[in-house]
């Protein structure tokens, strides 16, 4: 065991996941926040501790985010703290929930998360234009798109991956996703679809990219002790990890996730797992782009370099394959409010450990899972590990 | 083709706001020091680690890895090779341009790094990883010490 205090995951929950949703932002994480804390059994008064995780100030545009999302992540009068890694943002908030109670200081702690992204008007896509190197980049007029497509490029380049490999992911996640009561885009495309869908950045199309969204996601973290008390199935976070790469990312190798790679690497040492494909059961990658749900997977050593389109293609990642990935419908099926997209992929992973995922419990009884995130400037790279 | 009903944010009850803040970026120790070399002398210098040996492009006050102030500054020519490229049909505001434009990570041999940049002078048709090209600058009066004074980058020829 690592830390003071094992770590279980008691309780999750999440709002609708849709392009614009009427509740505000602190609306939307006290609706998240009550469902978690209501399927863990807690009260407020029982939470020793708060973890929120939320994206770019420039969404919501509150430029103080986690001070004003407070009170609707049940902060009141508690130890709070807002941890933001870009996209990593979700599944990184996990990470450090767990060390609040790994450390031996608090017995419960609740992570948030969330987004509202319909506040950045007219397209949420604007905000993203400022992440950017001021001076090396942003006079060129760079977008967050084109840069995705430069890394896809050198993907499809190096390993000679042609665009229908890569559209059956959001075939797949889109199909998954008209399972999840939550989901804004589930739907039954096809590989043309994607293909004859809008070119955007070449070789970037728009159904290869997961929309804009508002929504809220959380879960309810315990102590051992606190969790045998209220639960007979705790889910127990076995591994965590986090790394960022080079900030400058004209350093990195494009074709290969590195970041991904050192922050799995952490978590498998954590968890004592050798050989991820056998030992995984289930994973929820990260998938805001469709070459990044592989790139993410070879990353992950879940697939070797260059080899999850062939994974996918043989059906192995489907939700009734040997290694399901994104079984929930991942965020280009779900949907993706930055932060609150990486906590919905630990929910799936803790509800699918407990075989509480209704229409898309995977097959066989799953008791490994890892959830993984991506962010920043486009190199951090987190992780969670989960077992039943 | 849509898969979902897109509802304007308009259309519910909801108070306009505004959150507009401008800046002035200083270009820092080691990007006045390369802007300037491009201004004035139409070359891209790169700057070496001593202790590991990577020349970064563009040079950097220190080397991320070793830590270490870097002090040898090296000319790395004005050619490179396309690394990656991709061809923009979309403005960042998501119009659609009336003219795509290339852009590209443009590498140089024994360097880490690059420069991303626009392609110009080139047939879409000829567009490939790989393809060796060379900067193009501004004429030196209109050279104002930023990343266009090289208007992009075009295809040896
Ligand atoms: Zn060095």
């Amino acid at each position: 065991m690592f830390g003071k205090k094992r770590v279980a995951v008691i309780g999750a929950g999440m709002t609708l996941f849709r392009r614009t949703l009427k509740e505000t932002g602190k609306e939307l994480a006290w609706e998240a926040s009550k469902m978690a804390l209501d399927q863990a059994g807690l009260e407020l008064k029982d939470i020793d501790s708060v973890v929120m995780g939320t994206a770019p100030d420039a969404f919501d545009g509150v430029h103080m985010k986690g001070e004003y999302l407070a009170d609707g992540s049940g902060a009141y009068r508690k130890p709070y703290s807002r941890v933001f890694v870009g996209g990593g943002t979700g599944v990184f908030a996990v990470d450090a929930g767990w060390w609040h109670i790994a450390s031996g200081q608090f017995d419960t702690c609740l992570v948030v998360g969330e987004e509202k992204m319909s506040s950045c008007y007219p397209h949420p896509a604007y905000a993203f234009t400022t992440i950017f190197d001021p001076i090396y980049a942003r006079p060129l007029g760079v977008t967050l798109i084109w840069i995705f497509a430069l890394e896809m490029h050198r993907y499809m380049h190096v390993h000679g991956i042609k665009k229908e490999d890569i559209a059956l992911v959001s075939v797949k996640n889109k199909r998954n996703a008209l399972d999840h009561p939550c989901a804004q885009l589930g739907a039954n495309i096809t590989v043309e679809d994607v293909l004859n869908s809008e070119m955007l950045c070449y070789p970037v199309q728009r159904l290869d990219i997961s929309p804009t969204s508002d929504g809220a996601a959380a879960l309810v973290l315990a102590s051992e002790d606190v969790a045998k008390k209220v639960t007979d199935n705790p889910v127990w976070i076995d591994g965590v990890g986090w790394c960022i790469d080079s900030t400058f990312w004209t350093n990195r190798d494009l074709y290969y996730p590195r970041y991904v790679q050192c922050a799995a690497q952490m978590a498998y040492k954590m968890a004592g797992i050798k050989n991820p494909p056998k030992e995984i059961d289930v994973a929820e990658v990260y998938d805001p782009f469709d070459y990044k749900e592989l790139h993410h997977m070879e990353g992950l050593m879940l697939a070797r370099k260059g080899q999850a389109p062939r994974l996918t293609a043989e059906g192995v990642t489907q939700r009734d394959g040997d290694l399901p990935i994104n079984p929930s419908g991942g965020l280009l099926g779900v949907g993706n409010p930055i932060a609150a997209a990486g906590i919905m992929k630990c929910c799936e992973i803790f509800w699918q450990l407990r075989g509480e995922a209704g229409k898309r419990q995977v097959k066989g009884d799953p008791r490994t899972g890892l959830a993984q995130a991506w962010g920043d400037l486009m190199q951090y790279g987190s992780v969670v590990i989960m077992r039943s | 083709m849509a898969t979902e009903k897109i509802q304007d944010v308009r259309r519910m009850t909801h108070w306009p706001g505004h959150m507009e803040t401008d800046y002035i970026y200083t270009l820092g120790i080691a990007g006045e020091r390369f802007f300037k070399e491009i201004k004035e002398n139409g070359k891209i210098p790169g700057a070496k680690c001593k202790r590991c040996g990577q020349i970064f492009v563009p040079p950097r006050l220190y080397c991320e890895k070793c830590f270490d102030k870097l002090t040898d500054w090296v000319n790395v020519g004005t050619k490179g090779k396309v690394y990656t490229f991709t061809i923009a049909y979309i403005d960042i505001k998501g119009a659609r341009l009336k003219e795509p434009t290339i852009y590209a990570l443009i590498k140089f041999d024994g360097t880490v790094g690059g420069l991303v940049h626009k392609l110009g002078e080139v047939d879409i048709c000829d567009l490939r990883v790989g393809l060796p090209v060379e900067a193009v600058f501004k004429p030196q009066p209109e050279r104002t010490a930023n990343i266009n004074d090289i208007k992009y980058f075009k295809p040896v020829k």
